[in-house]
């Protein structure tokens, strides 16, 4: 499914998170938010999942437009920076909430249930964990199991807000690697938030680089690389070139 | 293990430190003793031994006259009317507490700040003028008093006082209790479960009450000790009509005024004991939400 925002705009009190930010995210494709802090890049991912609210500006989800659609309805996958695992579930009854909370009509049943979050705890490599506690997790287990969570409701688009920011180098690498795997076998459109440009031009198909809430460029990394479209960018990347 | 049970007097010199590791914190011994025992001290003469004269004043007459005091239909009759005050002001407060907490730690109005203060109000004020403000809006001399009276409303000296008072000095307690355990907490938890397409309720129960219910327990039962033993707010909107209009509390009082220590003793005992069964609960919560979330 594809994500298109059109003529984004949202303050917070005196301060502009986001200036007229326009984007479109093609079906299938990794997308990297990339900016440094404040730059509105949480923003605008929380004001796709429906978790904030834009002053202005549409969104859409395959040119259905659901900017007033609340987060429950857009079936949006989202990770979080410090995982946001329910404290009080266990890693299985975490990965299951999704599907738990349905209407009775649309809920599967509890075998189905347990099919599904098996499943989904082998593609994250923790089935033996299945009974523990997200505070008995490592932070890397966590992320992983807040990944699937996300995955259990067989989201439209997956969201990911500095997925890996807490995680040390080691970890992080490991699960930015895996996330791409993951990427290359399931197409899910996805778009993470990332202050790290070795990450975002490693894993994603396309790099987005925002400052003071407006998209500074748009391209593959490559492209970005070789051609920064202004002196923002250029600075930002730490490029420097003989003009 | 069994079996073989070691020597601990051969052991412990051996494995005992020959100094204790000292912290930088850590005064001298003189310091640490004078502290240690004026705290002991202090908690015996002012704690201890109240509780400890409460029990023995109760028992003076004998096991029968306590028992015999407690079972006084009057006495009884306080015991219930406290009872169904703190039935009904406990769970009035407890939802007012959960709205007022939700409401300033969840959204931004105009006047938030101004209402999280206003919850303390109860706090500030002396519970005597707590009562005097009910007795004075709803008695007799209150614009509302020829209404009241046409209806057959009977609010002062009467039970709906009785718990009106209750409500309004114990509604700080649930509020005051969740709003920096919800504050801390954060939404992240409740806006994952929205992503996950919970709707407003399921978010409440399964994600936000797991969350807070240790904290919620313990203001609800601080609430209620607070509520059984009021005397202020109470005593000025009572009117002290015995057996109808008195409280524990209020009863105690009574008797004590008329030289019935042993009766007086005897219902103190009780809401001793409250307080005794209020603070094993409270130590039990503590423990439970210090140690691993389940």
């Amino acid at each position: 499914m594809s994500i298109r925002i059109d003529g984004l705009n949202k303050n917070f009190e005196d301060f502009t998170a986001l200036k007229d930010v326009s984007l479109e995210v093609h079906t299938g494709k990794l997308v990297a938010l990339l900016g440094p802090s404040g730059s509105g890049k949480t923003t605008l991912l929380r004001v796709i999942a429906g978790l904030e609210f834009a002053d202005s500006g549409r969104v859409f989800f395959n040119d259905k437009d659901v900017t007033e659609h609340s987060a429950y309805e857009r079936r949006a996958g989202f990770v979080f920076q410090h995982y946001a695992l329910f404290q009080h579930l266990s890693v299985f009854d975490n990965i299951a909430f999704g599907l738990e909370v349905r209407p009775r009509a649309t809920r599967p049943s509890k075998d189905e249930i347990r099919e599904r979050v098996h499943c989904l705890l082998q593609l994250i490599q923790l089935e033996d964990l299945a009974k523990r506690f997200p505070s008995q997790l490592s932070g890397g287990q966590r992320q992983r199991v807040a990944l699937a969570r996300a995955l259990a409701i067989e989201p439209h688009v997956l969201l990911l807000d500095e997925p890996f920011g807490a995680l040390d180098a080691k970890v992080r690498k490991e699960l930015r690697a895996w996330l791409r795997r993951f990427h290359n076998e399931t197409h899910i459109t996805s778009l993470f938030v990332t202050h790290d440009q070795e990450e975002a031009f490693e894993v994603a198909d396309e790099v987005v680089i925002l400052n003071h809430g407006s998209i500074q460029q748009i391209g593959a990394p490559k492209k970005i690389q070789t051609e920064p479209a202004n002196a923002f960018v250029q600075d930002f990347l730490g490029l420097d070139f003989e003009i | 293990m069994a079996g073989v049970v070691p020597d601990l007097t051969l052991i412990r010199p051996a494995v005992r430190p020959a100094v204790r590791p000292r912290r930088a914190t850590e005064e001298g011994p003189f310091i640490r003793w004078t502290l240690i025992v004026i705290t002991v001290l202090f908690f015996a003469a002012f704690l201890v031994l109240p509780l400890v004269t409460v029990f023995v004043e109760a028992f003076r007459k004998g096991t029968e006259y306590y028992f015999k005091a407690l079972s006084d239909p009057i006495a009884w009759s306080a015991i219930k009317l406290t009872l169904v005050t703190a039935a009904i002001a406990v769970p009035l407060n407890t939802v007012f507490g959960l709205a007022a907490a939700w409401a300033i730690t969840r959204f931004s109005f105009r006047g938030r700040q101004f209402l999280s203060t206003l919850i303390d109000l109860p706090l500030w004020v002396s519970p005597v003028i707590g009562g005097l403000i009910y007795v004075l809006l709803f008695g007799t001399q209150s614009p509302f008093s020829p209404w009241l009276i046409a209806h057959h409303i009977k609010i002062v000296y009467a039970t709906p006082g009785i718990i009106i008072a209750t409500v309004f000095v114990t509604f700080p307690f649930v509020a005051r209790g969740l709003i920096p355990l919800m504050q801390n907490q954060g939404v992240a938890e409740e806006e994952a479960a929205l992503t996950l397409g919970a709707h407003g309720w399921q978010v409440f129960f399964r994600v936000t009450i797991p969350k807070i219910k240790w904290g919620l327990l313990y203001s609800v039962i601080l609430s209620n000790a607070r509520a059984m033993g009021e005397f202020g707010a109470v005593s000025v909107v009572s009117g002290h009509i015995r057996g109808l209009t008195n409280t524990i509390p209020l009863q105690i009082e009574i008797l004590y005024n008329e030289y019935s220590f042993a009766a007086a003793f005897a219902l103190a005992s009780l809401l001793s004991l409250l307080g005794l069964a209020t603070l094993a609960l409270k130590t039990y919560i503590e423990w439970r939400a210090g140690g691993r979330p389940s």
